[in-house]
């Protein structure tokens, strides 16, 4: 009698925290996927916008819209690594980039980048933290790191805009490891993710 | 009944790992010193002694330094945990090079008569070592200074390691964002 009270206890425990943790393991897989989508999606409305910067004589906007891209497809490959771990299968469906002027471009391209800065993967992280997954904690955090910096670039390209009607293609560097994106390479290692300067790639 | 944690991941070794160099190195000299008072036949061992913890605290800068880069990589960011997680990491970098420094040439010290089959002599035991000790004093205040930042990130912004893997409640009671002390 006592033996099975004790076994229906444990079955009810069991019964309680199994879809608590198997939500919670979901959640961040749902979160990389979405941000597998979002980097992904980013990576290609970029490369567009970067078109349309040439076509209106914005070389080093285009420059920077490229570098973004660049440093998007590095997130998007972090956190597909991540889902692969998991056992999941990493999967985007790219829209068609809605292309306007580059002024429209720069200005969606930062609303973007400030959602994913103070929002969303925030709260990926918060969640990710909340499971204990450290892989999923250091991709949100390292892109969430880049996207601070290219909400600055942005911001700044928006503000001196018309300074760079006519300008040539600048360098940018992206860090092949986390995706910061830097004109400077005022340093010896990322100052996000440590990697050498010599891993960085020159974008332009 | 005994329960072992499970083995740390690399990253969550720092907070360990730091100790062994602040503690190795700092009293590393205090052997140095008591060596170098001593006569030179009571005085080698102290020497020696001081020997193995440079070299060992030395060895344990390359592990805190590794680990404190994968640390890093889970820290999340404000203006002020960025800059001062970039002294941390340029401090621990420099102290790391000065301390091989450091090693090689108290190895040289203590092995180069040994090699030459020369008797110990106030010389070797006493004058260099002291000399030496002025060398080493840089090296320390760059340590110490690391070890401050390294405790600014910790107790004056709030930066964490994370210690489990499992899911904890521990990370629920942490400040989501850590305090920008600007």
């Amino acid at each position: 009698m006592k033996k099975s009270a004790y076994s229906a206890l444990v079955l009810t425990l069991a019964l309680i925290a199994l879809p608590n943790v198997a939500m919670a393991a979901t959640k961040t897989l749902d979160n990389l996927q979405a941000g597998f989508n979002g980097e992904s999606n980013a990576h290609a409305r970029y490369l567009a916008f970067a078109e349309k910067a040439d076509q209106e004589s914005y070389g080093e906007v285009a420059s920077l819209f490229r570098a973004a891209a660049k440093a998007e497809e590095v997130h998007a490959a972090n956190h597909a690594v991540v889902i692969k771990k998991m056992g999941g299968t990493p999967q985007a469906k790219i829209e068609t980039p809605v292309v306007n002027s580059t002024k429209e471009n720069l200005e969606a391209a930062l609303k973007g980048e400030s959602y994913e800065r103070d929002t969303m993967y925030p709260e990926f992280l918060r969640q990710a933290r909340d499971e204990g997954n450290r892989d999923a904690v250091q991709t949100f955090n390292l892109a969430k790191m880049a996207e601070s910096e290219h909400a600055k670039l942005y911001s700044e390209a928006v503000n001196n805009l018309a300074k760079l009607k006519g300008s040539r293609a600048k360098d940018y560097f992206v860090c092949t490891v986390c995706g910061n994106t830097t004109s400077k390479l005022d340093f010896s290692k990322c100052p996000a993710c440590f990697t050498s300067k010599e891993k960085f790639e020159k974008v332009s | 009944m005994l329960q072992f944690s499970a083995i740390p991941s690399w990253d969550a070794l720092h907070p360990l790992i730091i100790h062994f160099p602040i503690a190795l190195l700092l009293i590393a000299p205090i052997f140095i010193v008591v060596g170098a008072v001593l006569t030179p036949a009571k005085g080698r061992s102290y020497l020696i002694a001081a020997m193995v913890l440079l070299l060992v605290g030395t060895a344990s800068i390359f592990v805190a330094v590794e680990t404190g880069e994968a640390a890093g990589k889970l820290a999340e960011r404000t203006p002020g945990v960025a800059r001062v997680l970039e002294t941390h990491e340029s401090l621990a970098e420099r102290t790391q090079a000065v301390f091989s420094v450091l090693s090689v040439i108290f190895l040289a010290l203590l092995t180069v008569p040994w090699l030459l089959k020369a008797s110990d002599t106030r010389l070797t035991t006493t004058i260099l070592p002291l000399a030496f000790l002025v060398l080493y004093s840089a090296g320390a205040l760059l340590l110490v200074n690391t070890a401050h930042n390294g405790g600014r990130l910790v107790h004056e912004f709030g930066v964490r390691a994370m210690v489990t893997s499992a899911p904890s409640d521990a990370n629920a009671a942490l400040p989501m964002e850590t305090p920008d002390r600007d």
